[in-house]
This record gives C-alpha cells, sequence and structure tokens, in this order.
C-alpha cells in the first residue's frame, strides 16, 4: 500500500515514478514526514534539522506543522485508521499509554546505547511507559506554575509566596490590576478544549479538592468543592482578567504577557523560558516565580502535567530512521545543541535529570528549580483528592475524556463569557459527562 | 426541434457528469448512512456493532443541536440579508458615473480572493480582538471600553466576517443585472419626472429579482457548511453560541472521535441541507424558467 | 448619455464610491502593511500605518519554517488541474443540457446542485479510509478528483446559464449549412462560449484555491497546498501579528493578483443566467 501510495505520489508530482522509486532504494534514502505542533520549541527544533542531516544524511525530513488542535485531530484520525502518512507524530502524555494499548504505537526499543534512559526524570519516564516498555520520547515536559511581574507586585505592595493559597492570589491579582493603564492582574485560560481551560480548570479543581467522578463513576460536578472552584476562577476572571478571556489560551496568555499586560500567569512551566527571553518579552528581567497555589488545607497543587512527546506509529515501514530521529530530538546532545545556538535558557525544559545539575544552566534559567519541584511533585496515579477511579494529571486518563472534556471547557467558557452563571455551568456540565459516560459504559460493570 | 439523434449524443454527453456525481454521493453517503448505525468510536477500536437508531437519538436529543439549527439558519439568514442589501447598495454605486471605476471595482471585489482561513485569522487578531485589535484601538480613541466581539456577539462576529466575504460576490452579479437594464426604459421615466427612488423602486429592483434569486442560491450552498471560519474564531463557543450543524458534525466526528454518532449527525444534516435545497429549487425555478 | 452628469455629481459618486471601496479593501491592505513591520510596530498603540521601517524579516521568518515554493506549486497545480479536468467534463454536459434540453433536464441540474450540500466533515472518514486504500492520501491527484467533484456542479450550472444565452438561431442556422455536430461546436459555440468558459475557469480556480477543509485533512507533506501553509500560523506564538500577516499576504498574495488582472474575464460571464 505505501509503495502504491509513492508511486502514485511521485507520479502525479513528477511522473518519474520509476526513477525515483528505484533510485530511493539504491541509496537507502529515507524521508521521514514528521507531525508537530507549531510552538516556540518544535519550531526551533525546525531550524535545527542541518545537524540531524549531517549525522543522517541518507534521511531527509518533512514537516507538517499544524495548531495544537488541528494536529490532534489529524494525527489520531490518521493512526486509528492506518492512513500511514506520518512516520513520527507529536503527541500528548494524555495519548501514550491509550494508545500504547491499543497497540499503535512502536515500543522505542532501538535507541542508541547513548540515549541514557535513566536520565530521564523518573515521573516522566513512567508517564510514557507501559510494563516498564518506553511508547515515546519525551521532547519536553511540564507543570504548572504561577509566573508574576515583580515590578508589579512591589509596586502595590504585595508579596506573593513560594507556595501560594489561592486567597494569596485573589488579593495579589486585586492589588495588581490597573485597568487604565491595561494591566489585568491575572491572565487564565479560558478558551475552550480539554487542553486548554480544562487544564487550568482540571488542575485548579485538583488543588481545591475536587474530582471529576466518584468511585462508582458519577460525575461529581454538582458538588459543594466544584462550585467553589468555578465561582473562584470566574470571580478572579471577570474582575482582574482581561477582557476577550474565554478566547485566550496558552499562546494567546503567553502574548499578553509578554507584552506586559498580566499581572500574574498561572500556566505551563514551559512558558517561562519565554517569558524570560529579552528578544520576546518586554518584561524578561522582572518575572518571578512561584508554585501552582492550592486551597488552604488541601495539599494537593493540582498535579499538573504534560509531556510533549515523539512517537512512532505501529507498523511504520521507517520505524527505525523515525527511531533516530526521535532519538536526536530528545538526547542530551540536542539540549547541548540547542544551548549551544540559543542560550542554555532555551532548552527543552522537564525531561532529563542532567539538564537539572548542569549549572550552566541552573545559572541560565532562574525557573529551574520551581520547574523540577513541580514536576517532581506531581502524582499520575493519585491527581485527585478522595477516592477515584482514575489516574491521571490535569486530565482524566479515559480515552472519552477529549470528548467531555472539550464540551465541558465550552460551558466553562460560556459562564467565562457571561451566558451563565457558575450554577447552571455546573448542572450543564454535570449532566453531558454523566451522558457521556453511561453511554461508554463505566460503572456499569 | 432536436432530432432523435441529437438526443442520444445529449445524454452520452451528460453521462460523465453524472456518473461521476452519483459515485461521489452515492459511495460516501453510502458508508456515512452505514456508520451511523455501528458503534463506532476512532480511539476504541474493535468490533463495531450494530446498533439501530442509539446514534441518530443520542445525536438529536443533544442540547447543542436546537441550537446548532437556529445558529446555522441565523448565519445563511443573516449573510444573505447583509450581502444582497449592501450588494444593491453597491451596484448602485458602482453603476454611477465617476472617476477611477475599475480602481475601485478591484477593491470591492477583493474580499473573493482571501481564503476563508486567512480572513478569519485576520479579523479575528488584528480587528476583533479585545486587547491588540484595531477596533480596540479606535473604541480607546472615543473613549468607550473595548468591545469583546467573538465573546459578546460570536455568532453576529462571524456573519460579519462571513459577509464581508461574500459581499463582492452579491455585488458582482447584481451589478452585471443592473447594467444590463435598459437605459430607455430609465431615460424615459427620467423624463415623466419619476424621483431616482421611484425609479430604483419600479425599475431597477423589479429587475433585479432574478440576480436576487441567484446570489441566494448560490451562497446558500457554500454557506450551509461555513467551518473553517468558526474553526479558527470561536471554536463554537463560547458554550455552544456558535455552532453551527456543520461544526457540530465536526465535533462529534474528529473532536470526540465519535464516527458513529458524527455520521448520524453528517445524515441528519444531509437530509436538513436537501429539505433547504427543495424550498431553494422550487423558488428558483419558478423565477428562472421565465 | 442622454442624463447631463455633472462635475459635482461626479465628485460626489467618487468619494462617497472610493471611501466604501477603501474601507471594504482596508484589512487586506493593513494585512500587507503589517507583514512589513517589525512584531513590535505590528501592536504599537497608536498604530502606525505607512511611517514604519519597512521589513522584510517576516517574510524571511516564514520561508525558514516552511517551504513556500512547494505549498504555491501545490495549490497550483491542484486548482488549476481540478478546474480543467472540471470544464472538460463539463462543457459537453452543460453544452447538451442548454441545447438539447429533456424533461429531466432541469432536475438533473438541480439533482447536480444538491450534492454540493453535503456536508465535508460528515463524509471525511468514509473518504478518509477509501483514500487510505487507494493510496489516494497525500497525494495531488487525490486532491484534484475530490476538488473536481466539488466543484462540478457549480462549473456545469454556471456554463449551462451561460450557454443557454447563446441564441438558438445561430446554431439553426449553422446546421442548416450542414455543420457537423464536431463542427458546429468548434466553430459556432465555442468562439461565442468563450467569455463563459473563461469566468467560470477563473471562479473555480478562486474556489479550488480557497477550499480549506479537504486540501488540509487529506494531505500531509506532499500535496499540502496554501491552506495547510496558513494552518500553521493559526494560532499565535507570542508577537505574531508580522508574521501571520506575512505568511497570509504570501497565502493569499497569487490569487489576489490573478483576479485582479483577470476582473474583466471573470466578470463578464459571472451571471450564473441572472441576467435576462
Amino acid at each position: 500500500m505505501t509503495i502504491t501510495r509513492t508511486l502514485l505520489g511521485s507520479a502525479a508530482s513528477l511522473g518519474l515514478a520509476a526513477g525515483l522509486a528505484t533510485t530511493a532504494v539504491a541509496q537507502d534514502n529515507v524521508t521521514l514526514t514528521i507531525a508537530t505542533v507549531n510552538n516556540g520549541d518544535m519550531i526551533r527544533m525546525q531550524g535545527l534539522t542541518d545537524d540531524f542531516k549531517e549525522q543522517y544524511p541518507n534521511i531527509d525530513l518533512e514537516w507538517v506543522t499544524l495548531e495544537e488542535n488541528v494536529l490532534r485531530q489529524r494525527v489520531t484520525q490518521d493512526i486509528a485508521t492506518s492512513g500511514g502518512q506520518f512516520d513520527v507524530m507529536t503527541i500528548g502524555v494524555y495519548e501514550v499509554p491509550i494508545w500504547a494499548e491499543q497497540g499503535w504505537l512502536t515500543p522505542l526499543e532501538d535507541l542508541p546505547e547513548n540515549y541514557d534512559t535513566d536520565d530521564l526524570l523518573p515521573s516522566i519516564r513512567e508517564a510514557l511507559s507501559v510494563d516498564d516498555q518506553l511508547f515515546a520520547a519525551p521532547f519536553y515536559g511540564e507543570s504548572a506554575m504561577v509566573m508574576y511581574r515583580t515590578d508589579l507586585a512591589e509596586e502595590a505592595g504585595v508579596t506573593i509566596p513560594d507556595q501560594p493559597t489561592w486567597t494569596d492570589i485573589k488579593a495579589a491579582a486585586e492589588a495588581m490590576t490597573d485597568q487604565d493603564a491595561g494591566i489585568y492582574g491575572i491572565c487564565l485560560r479560558g478558551k475552550p478544549g480539554w487542553g486548554e481551560n480544562m487544564a487550568l480548570i482540571g488542575a485548579m479543581a485538583n488543588s481545591y479538592g475536587a474530582r471529576w467522578f466518584d468511585m462508582d463513576w458519577q460525575a461529581q460536578f454538582e458538588s459543594e468543592t466544584w462550585n467553589e472552584v468555578l465561582t473562584d476562577y470566574l470571580d478572579l476572571m471577570t474582575n482582574y482578567g482581561p477582557p476577550g478571556a474565554a478566547a485566550n489560551g496558552f499562546n494567546e496568555n503567553l502574548s499578553l504577557f509578554q507584552q506586559g499586560k498580566c499581572g500574574m500567569w498561572i500556566d505551563a512551566t514551559v512558558a517561562a523560558s519565554f517569558v524570560t527571553d529579552p528578544d520576546d518579552s518586554t518584561v524578561a528581567d522582572s518575572v518571578g516565580f512561584a508554585q501552582f497555589p492550592n486551597k488552604e488545607g488541601v495539599d494537593n497543587h493540582g498535579n499538573w502535567l504534560w509531556i510533549w512527546t515523539l512517537a512512532v506509529p505501529a507498523g511504520s515501514q521507517k520505524a527505525e530512521a523515525a527511531q533516530q530521529f526521535v532519538a536526536w530530538a530528545t538526547s542530551q546532545d540536542y539540549t547541548q545543541l540547542v544551548a549551544e545556538n540559543e542560550g542554555w535558557r532555551a532548552a527543552p525544559p522537564g525531561t532529563r535529570t542532567s539538564l537539572y545539575e548542569n549549572e550552566q544552566y541552573q545559572e541560565a534559567a532562574p525557573f529551574a528549580e520551581m520547574t523540577l519541584n513541580s514536576i517532581n511533585a506531581v502524582d499520575t496515579s493519585a491527581p485527585a483528592e478522595g477516592e477515584i477511579p482514575y489516574t491521571g494529571a490535569q486530565y482524566v486518563a479515559i480515552p472519552e475524556f477529549q470528548g467531555i472534556g472539550t464540551a465541558v471547557g465550552q460551558t466553562f467558557s460560556a459562564a467565562l463569557a457571561g451566558q451563565m452563571d457558575a450554577e447552571q455551568a455546573l448542572q450543564s456540565a454535570q449532566q453531558l459527562t454523566q451522558r457521556e459516560i453511561d453511554r461508554a459504559g463505566y460503572g456499569s460493570d | 426541434m432536436a432530432t432523435q439523434h441529437s438526443r442520444a449524443a445529449a445524454r452520452f454527453m451528460i453521462a460523465p457528469s453524472v456518473v461521476l456525481l452519483l459515485a461521489w454521493m452515492l459511495i460516501p453517503l453510502g458508508m456515512t448512512i452505514y456508520f451511523s448505525f455501528l458503534r463506532y468510536n476512532l480511539l476504541m477500536p474493535g468490533a463495531n456493532p450494530f446498533v439501530g437508531w442509539e446514534n441518530y437519538s443520542y445525536f438529536l436529543t443533544d442540547p447543542a443541536f436546537q441550537t446548532a439549527i437556529v445558529n446555522t439558519l441565523l448565519l445563511v439568514g443573516g449573510v444573505l440579508v447583509i450581502t444582497i442589501a449592501g450588494g444593491i447598495a453597491l451596484a448602485v454605486l458602482l453603476d454611477q458615473p465617476m472617476w477611477g471605476t475599475g480602481i475601485v471595482r478591484i477593491m470591492v471585489i477583493s474580499p473573493f480572493f482571501v481564503m476563508p482561513t486567512v480572513s478569519a485569522l485576520v479579523w479575528k487578531n488584528m480587528f476583533m480582538n479585545p486587547v491588540n485589535g484595531l477596533f480596540a484601538y479606535l473604541a480607546d480613541v472615543i473613549g468607550v471600553q473595548p468591545y469583546d466581539f467573538l465573546t459578546q456577539a460570536p455568532l453576529a462576529s462571524i456573519i460579519g466576517i462571513v459577509s464581508w466575504q461574500w459581499l463582492p460576490f452579491a455585488t458582482l452579479i447584481l451589478l452585471t443585472a443592473m447594467q444590463s437594464l435598459d437605459s430607455e426604459q430609465l431615460e424615459a421615466a427620467e423624463m415623466d419626472g419619476a424621483s431616482a427612488w421611484s425609479r430604483f423602486y419600479h425599475i431597477k429592483l423589479p429587475h433585479l429579482a432574478r440576480a436576487i434569486t441567484v446570489v441566494v442560491l448560490i451562497q446558500t450552498i457554500f454557506l450551509l457548511s461555513i467551518f473553517a471560519e468558526i474553526l479558527v474564531t470561536t471554536n463554537g463557543g463560547p458554550g455552544t453560541a456558535s455552532t453551527n450543524l456543520t461544526y457540530l458534525v465536526y465535533a462529534e466526528s474528529l473532536l470526540r472521535f465519535d464516527v458513529g454518532t458524527g455520521s448520524a449527525g453528517g445524515v441528519v444534516a444531509i437530509i436538513l441541507a436537501n429539505i433547504v435545497a427543495i424550498f431553494l429549487m422550487r423558488m428558483i425555478g419558478k423565477n428562472l424558467d421565465a | 448619455m442622454a442624463r447631463a452628469v455633472t462635475n459635482k455629481t461626479k465628485a460626489i459618486n467618487t468619494a462617497i464610491a472610493w471611501t466604501v471601496g477603501i474601507l471594504i479593501f482596508f484589512p487586506i491592505l493593513w494585512t500587507i502593511l503589517t507583514s512589513f513591520k517589525s512584531e513590535a510596530t505590528a501592536i504599537a498603540d497608536p498604530p502606525v500605518f505607512l511611517f514604519f521601517d519597512w521589513t522584510l524579516d517576516n517574510y524571511t521568518t516564514v520561508q525558514e519554517r516552511s517551504n513556500y515554493f512547494r505549498h504555491f506549486m501545490n495549490s497550483v497545480v491542484i486548482s488549476i488541474g481540478s478546474t480543467v479536468i472540471g470544464l472538460a467534463i463539463a462543457i459537453p454536459a452543460a453544452w447538451a443540457m442548454a441545447f438539447v434540453p429533456g424533461k429531466q433536464t432541469k432536475n438533473v441540474l438541480m439533482w447536480m446542485l444538491s450534492t454540493k450540500m453535503l456536508p465535508p466533515v460528515g463524509v471525511l472518514v468514509p473518504l478518509y479510509l477509501l483514500f487510505r486504500d487507494w493510496g489516494l492520501l497525500d497525494t495531488r491527484i487525490g486532491l484534484v478528483i475530490v476538488l473536481t467533484l466539488i466543484n462540478l456542479p457549480i462549473i456545469i450550472w454556471m456554463l449551462y446559464t451561460y450557454f443557454r444565452e447563446i441564441p438558438n438561431d445561430i446554431l439553426e442556422a449553422a446546421r442548416m449549412d450542414g455543420a457537423t455536430l464536431r463542427s458546429e461546436v468548434i466553430y459556432v459555440l465555442l468562439p461565442m462560449a468563450v467569455p463563459g468558459i473563461a469566468s467560470t475557469l477563473l471562479l473555480n480556480i478562486i474556489l479550488a484555491w480557497n477550499e480549506a477543509f479537504w486540501t488540509l485533512n487529506l494531505t500531509a507533506a506532499n500535496s499540502a497546498p496554501l491552506t495547510a501553509f496558513i494552518a500553521s500560523y493559526s494560532s499565535p506564538e507570542g508577537l505574531f501579528y508580522a508574521k501571520l500577516s506575512a505568511a497570509s499576504t504570501m497565502a493569499i498574495a497569487p490569487i489576489l493578483i490573478m483576479g485582479w488582472f483577470s476582473q474583466k474575464q471573470l466578470v463578464r460571464g459571472l451571471t450564473f443566467g441572472a441576467v435576462k
């Protein structure tokens, strides 16, 4: 089938099918098609592929760079139908165990000797393994933390402790907001999507002691704690957030923060290297960091864990070359390469112990320690308080979660846009979650 | 009169188009109908059991379904009203003698060449963004709070963007029709002392009836499946405020990967589109046979 | 012109028309201008219009990230290919329907148009599976087939309405003179139909160029046209207005320029039978 496709493709484009195919076989040239997301670190990787070409002159790389939602749709559709359009896929930590169980991923058994899997952070490695076999290589990992403007905090006369509570956050947001000057005390995600606003709200819920489901797979949105979560979120955002927050995701908030419009921003740790980059950020030298907040009396800092990984689809004809690429892009040498080209601050964070032991990195990246602590604090086996039937983090690790999370995210986003109040939003979230989960047959067996 | 021979030739000439379109309609449609009776989720491979009407009942009882129908109608209707009213106004304007007609015409038709994704991106970010957009700046200048278009009025904003893209098409068709109007008739009316308004209302507008029907037909076909603009600007939200039927089907089959329910939704959408089509065809048929 | 047009009315018309024209065109103009700004200037408050340091940096950045030329070539091949094939299939059909109308002609025509109402998202998964089995995923041929089929109804309809306006008498006369069907088509019909065919061609190139659903979902690297190129800029990355503008300009420029140069031809046949 792949051969037919190559033939047809070449015939269509060049009409030289036969000629091309022969050369390909003779020189053993391989072209890898890599699907990736248009985040800063991945764009940087595209710029550094000359180094890879030097090491593997017979492997050509083709990039398909897409926005996160589109990327997820495209790769899921392709892998579920064995479409075979991609040789390397950028997927999230949520997908890895689910896809590995389905047998959709090639186990990474052919990694080069010097890859040093033991160097991967333990929580990261565990999250990407099934039965101790690694199924995807971490490109970068993140937890979440508070990023705030030290200058604005000082001006407003507030201090943000290293381990703030939500009450501290609210007080600081209030003090820093100066709408006439276009400064908003807090920027949080509001754009609907399980990987967008639900990542933040999900982590926030964990830190309040709320959970998605009880042991009988009954949705818990009508609980008192969820009510507190959503009420506080809406309260923070409507009073101290930027206009249009219901459309802001990670990238939009990053842009706002870099322009100096946000007092605080609670989001993925990976943002730290961008907000402290003097080339892109107008506030680079006045950013402080603190751990993800918790509710007083709840020992849970959100359990946010996200890893962008590179994985190889099962049944790929080019699995060997694909693994060579995956190994290159997630190796210590790649980190070194980024450091040489862009400085240590830009090194892809959150995957390897060696990076955090590197003194140059510690020096260049003031956020290193906070990032490492946040990641190490994550417990994916028990993300939420109370007894729960699922594992996960700011997400619930079941296949149905994408649909449920996105629909709930839409509802909460509508609440943020002022179309309904917290009560109504929770009620509708409860109904649609239960409807979906019952249909999928959870709890019935 | 057409001869037997030429009839046969005609059939022979139409055949390829009919066969191709029939195949295009039947193969994917047939598969869609088949899938719509299966429990088929891409994320959960394995047996795809036959589940009867379950997918349909699930899709039709989705609270978002009614909203989506209403939104679809509002979107199509809103854009039609704006583009036709605007198109007539522009056609009248461009029909007047002036300097530089050619350049004005080029400026007016340009939005038609812009791909939907690009136009949605540009409007969303550079104009409607409540912090950095040009509209926010203008609001600032006149001293009012920036309006958050895509959150406060998502559907209306999308109608605006889509209208901007389709206004040129309506204008062009209407302008051509306007220019085909016999000028002697107008002059005669003018001699009789008819005002500019009554000349427009009694002579020009009736003459445009055909052209308006054509615009309605062609635009409806495209507007029923508006998708890229919604995906780029609002993702159907906030809530389901800007979800149309196409987007709802997308959400089912490609965000939830529930191909079964998505297919059921697709079939429903096709049926509804065809109801609209029959309605339109009647209208057009009347107008075009004349 | 019998009606006296004073210079004053003409001046007023001109002023109104230019204002409206510039307003409608402004979003495009603004995008093009922004593409030459630095990222900081792009969000400057107050906005700067013409007087800034013009730079080509954004274009360089975009080009480094994506292979513009390949996307461009794919767009060209796919839109022209699908249009030409579509015309080849549609011209005979439209000719036959216009000149040898039967009882069912109108219904067939309406049925053809109704196939355009098939919502693409509803049939994506089935088509994806078929394309996988036929080895058509991420090929230009695959896209040409799909775009030909989705635009075929419009092509046929547009040609049909145009052909119908060609006076039958002329054809009758040609037949009397003993013209064969072939020569009737080549020597009589085609010359008269050229404007209609030309504007159908142009309209369909535009539609195919801008089609953003199938072109994004059925391609990966090899056959991805400009609609896929722009998709990688569709979410912000820090400050990105200038880069977005550059990418947008690159995506729309070819078709915009083609449109400007051919607008006379485009307009001439773009009536869909609206003129009687």
